[in-house]
């Protein structure tokens, strides 16, 4: 079974365990596993805010670092961890920026043994080929409808991130496909979910996530999945605060319904901490 | 052979040359050169005095060999060789020494560019030293044309050529011709029918006697040369006998299997025997195979059992037809910019987000709703409409670089038709800018606000569905504020790009495109309608955006062109050629992969490489590529070469 780097993050050994336990055991009934990198630290997500654009490198560097003495590629899952290591692995490599890099890797006791690759899982999943995938499937989503959104960090900025059309990516709505579903096209696949403003303009925050899920129910769909931990608070939160009774709209992590299709139990999905808990919605659709 | 007496004659160019290089001077050090016998200046040599000045010194001096020391040969190789060889000289003996362009215009240095122009003319006395007299090639000449595309372009160039009593071959890929023209309902700036101005020409091209219509078919090889191509044509099997069809239409009442009509821009369905529209020319029907049942071998035989002509042929075949013609004109014509690859406006495919085509045959009375407004979802009449230019155009991330010139004026013309139709409804035009530069068509925009018609500056950000509202995410630059609007059906002005079908032919027949597509014309300024490989003529939007009174005039020009060539008697082919020494010539066939004209290949009974005089131009590529150096190019033989460097 192939083995890859994996850098977790710290949401997900928090908010997002489910995101993160899901993802461990879908990958190795999908037929490779993923083996977490020792002593990693923060992804640089929570610097971004900070003025200094130095110290906001160091953190994702050391871990690129140390990542290149495990492999030549390091997976990731959070959406925000992605987008960070990512865009801090170009940056050390971009011409111009000679200097600046010298005086990251001051900062940065581990050596570079090599070039390292940040991957996102799903790219990981979509190399091993849909119909080696499709093969593993056990509970078909019979076409459910579902909505993949992408959020911004996943798709942008394009020219670094190549990781699909930062308009209409396509890469979670082939997995819903070949997973039995019916992936939704809607208009909001790429808006902003509220972000961190939901930290202190909730109300604009809760407006943009609401957004999203009235474009996704316009379109149909009965369900929502998202790659990022807090497009997912965001989504689920705004739900919550402003939706009463049943209306709600399940947001899942895309992990959790590949989990489901593979056929994971119901402790390994983990919806008990989902903020929307989904079971009931499943259980009438057959799928747990 | 004696050596040549050799007249230099230095044009002052007004103080083109003059202000820079010291005219006096560079005659002094050229009288010194070995050959020229004769060196003088004018003001203007390409000026009557001047001509004449050239034309006596050749006779007095006896000259036999000139070098004029100007501009580029571009511009008047052609009038010094003709005012040579009208004092009896071999005009191939007359040559240009272009102390202009690369010289005079580029320094302020009088000293450098005399230096330089005395080498330049040194040069080019020791090339005329080494030359021979040519004379042109006289070429047979097939006093026939075939017109690729039978849209408007394609129609008025063969209509043009073809009233001027000469026979054309119009290959037309659709099974009627018209073209997009077709499909439009009014035209700006002056609202008249767009099916009323053009059947007359339809008609006018599907009954001429010597206009040969092939539709359904298209063009899959050209090879030959100016004056003599020859022409292989496609013709798809229509399952129709085309001499039976009466055009009555029965079938298409009676055929079971409904299809998207992309006439119709998938609005409405259509049979799988049908024809594009009522008027269709030729009014015959087509059965689509790829979706008729018979032919996909399921039990159907409707049309045939209804068909009082029995006219069906489920068992037709496929037809290459070749033809022989003296020139060409492409009239590829264009498509529209896909929606759907706007991901902020086509993400998800809003039924009631549509482009221009479809919006334009809704407003046609023989469209999905006989010419009344209303919406592609549910067929409500919209209230509110929003048109949105610039979509793809202009936008070097998602789209196209460049403006699409003609829809600024549909646009205005769309919300004056909506308004027309729908009184009480609203249309708001969002724009960037608003280009009217045309005949007519500044007023024609003010009409359109005058009427009521909303004119919004600010980029459109984001369309997408509510319920079934359209909603659209604009700026509003001047008044500076974000704007919601939400509409019933929004309107998309998408990019004209190249017919992808014609990118790919020119591109099989080696004629340049530029990077978007689009055919290129030899001059961008004074040979808008030719191309750079001789007999190939370019009308209508294959060639870049253009509304139909441009396509028109494009059209006229390439036939005018057609008819000056057919015109002159005979046809010249330019001597300075590649030819091939026998004796040194091993046939390992390197020029024939590197020409790019087709020109030379090797005859594998002889195991030499000959070449095709006609087609070839001049351009040496396969004398540099010989290994064997067995190849010059006339009057660039290797000899002349190295004399004219080593001066």
């Amino acid at each position: 079974m192939n083995k890859y780097p994996y850098y977790p993050g710290c949401t997900l050994y928090s908010k997002a365990k489910n995101l993160d336990r899901c993802a461990r055991r879908a990958a190795v009934r999908a037929g490779f596993e993923l083996v977490e990198m020792p002593s990693w630290n923060c992804c640089g997500a929570i610097y971004n805010t900070n003025t200094d654009d130095f110290a906001a490198q160091v953190g994702p560097v050391r871990n690129l670092a140390k990542a290149s003495q495990l492999g030549e590629r390091l997976v990731t899952l959070c959406a925000a961890c992605y987008n960070v290591l990512k865009r801090a692995n170009e940056r050390l490599h971009a011409t111009g920026f000679e200097q600046d890099r010298q005086r990251i890797l001051d900062f940065v006791d581990e050596p570079f043994v090599r070039d390292v690759e940040v991957v996102h899982y799903l790219e990981v999943l979509k190399g091993l080929g849909w119909e080696r995938l499709k093969a593993q499937v056990v509970k078909p989503l019979h076409g459910l409808r579902v909505a993949a959104y992408y959020g911004c960090l996943m798709v942008r900025p394009r020219d670094i991130l190549k990781f699909d059309d930062p308009e209409n990516p396509t890469v979670m709505d082939e997995l819903i496909a070949v997973l039995g579903g019916t992936p939704v096209r809607f208009d909001f696949k790429t808006e902003c979910c509220g972000g961190y403003l939901t930290v202190n303009r909730r109300e604009v925050a809760d407006a943009c996530s609401l957004r999203v899920v009235d474009n996704a129910r316009t379109w149909e769909a009965e369900l929502i999945v998202t790659t990022c931990p807090l497009c997912q608070y965001n989504l689920e939160m705004a739900q919550r605060r402003k939706i009463a009774g049943n209306q709600e709209m399940p947001v899942l992590y895309f992990t959790q319904l590949l989990g489901v299709a593979l056929g994971l139990t119901e402790a390994e999905l983990g919806f008990e901490d989902n903020k929307l808990d989904p079971r009931e919605f499943l259980k009438a659709r057959g799928l747990l | 052979m004696g050596r040549k007496r050799i007249g230099v004659f230095i044009c002052h160019c007004g103080i083109n040359i003059a202000g820079v290089v010291k005219v006096a001077e560079l005659v002094e050090r050229a009288k010194k050169i070995p050959g020229v016998i004769s060196a003088l200046d004018y003001v203007y040599c390409c000026s009557d005095p001047g001509q004449k000045l050239i034309k006596e010194t050749i006779r007095e001096k006896k000259l036999d060999g000139v070098v004029v020391a100007c501009c580029s040969p571009n511009l008047h190789e052609a009038t010094f060789r003709k005012a040579a060889a009208e004092a009896g000289l071999n005009p191939y003996l007359c040559e240009i020494a272009n102390i202009r362009e690369q010289c005079a215009w580029v320094t302020a240095d009088r000293d450098a560019a005399t230096d330089k122009a005395e080498g330049i003319v040194r040069t080019i006395v020791a090339k005329v030293r080494e030359d021979v007299p040519l004379s042109r090639l006289q070429v047979g000449l097939i006093k026939r044309a075939l017109v690729v595309g039978a849209g408007i372009a394609g129609i008025q160039a063969a209509l043009d050529i073809a009233n001027a009593g000469y026979q054309v071959i119009l290959v037309e890929k659709e099974p009627s011709i018209g073209g997009h023209m077709a499909q439009l309902s009014e035209t700006f700036p002056t609202l008249d029918c767009s099916q009323c101005i053009l059947t007359p020409k339809t008609v006018e091209a599907g009954n001429h006697p010597r206009i040969k219509l092939l539709t359904y078919s298209e063009v899959i090889s050209v090879s030959g040369f100016v004056g003599n191509f020859k022409v292989k044509i496609k013709q798809r099997p229509r399952y129709v006998d085309m001499d039976s069809c009466t055009g009555c239409g029965i079938c298409l009442e009676k055929c079971p299997v409904r299809v998207e009509s992309t006439f119709d821009r998938n609005l409405t369905k259509r049979r799988a025997i049908y024809r594009l529209f009522p008027q269709a020319v030729p009014n015959k029907v087509v059965i689509d195979a790829e979706h008729c049942r018979q032919l996909q071998g399921k039990k159907c035989g409707v049309c045939a059992r209804v068909c009082p002509a029995q006219a069906i042929l489920y068992d037709d075949t496929e037809r290459i037809i070749e033809e022989e013609v003296g020139a060409i004109v492409l009239a590829t014509g264009y498509e529209l910019f896909d929606i759907s690859r706007i991901g902020a406006y086509g993400v998800s495919a809003v039924p009631d987000v549509i482009d221009g085509l479809a919006f334009e045959r809704i407003l046609s009375a023989s469209g999905p709703f006989a010419g009344e407004v209303r919406r592609p979802s549910d067929g409500r009449v919209p209230k509110r409409v929003v048109f949105v230019q610039c979509a793809g155009s202009r936008d070097i991330n998602q789209g196209v670089p460049y403006c699409s010139k003609i829809c600024c004026m549909y646009t205005a013309k769309h919300a004056l038709l909506y308004k027309h139709r729908v009184h009480d409804g609203e249309a708001i035009v969002c724009y960037i800018d608003v280009r009217t530069p045309g005949k007519g068509f500044e007023e024609f925009y003010r009409r359109a606000t005058d009427e009521g018609v909303k004119y919004l500056r600010g980029k459109v950000s984001k369309i997408f569905r509510r319920g079934d509202q359209v909603v659209v995410w604009a700026a509003d630059t001047l008044a500076g504020k974000k704007i919601e609007i939400e509409a019933d059906m929004v309107v998309l002005a998408t990019a004209v790009i190249p017919n992808p079908n014609g990118v790919e032919l020119a591109r099989r027949l080696k004629i340049a495109v530029d990077a978007n597509g689009f055919q290129s014309e030899a001059h961008p300024k004074l040979r808008p309608v030719e191309t750079l490989t001789a007999g190939f003529f370019l009308a209508g939007c294959g060639q870049g955006p253009k509304d139909i009174p441009e396509t028109v005039a494009q059209a006229s020009g390439a036939a005018a062109k057609v008819l000056a060539m057919f015109g002159a008697t005979e046809l010249y082919h330019e001597p300075v050629i590649a030819e091939v020494d026998d004796e040194v010539c091993v046939g390992c066939g390197n020029c024939e992969r590197t020409c790019a004209y087709e020109a030379v290949k090797v005859d594998t009974r002889r195991g030499k490489a000959v070449v095709q005089a006609m087609m070839c131009e001049g351009c040496g590529a396969c004398s540099v590529a010989c290994p064997a150096g067995a190849i010059n190019l006339k009057n660039f033989a290797k000899k002349a070469l190295i004399e004219m460097v080593d001066v």
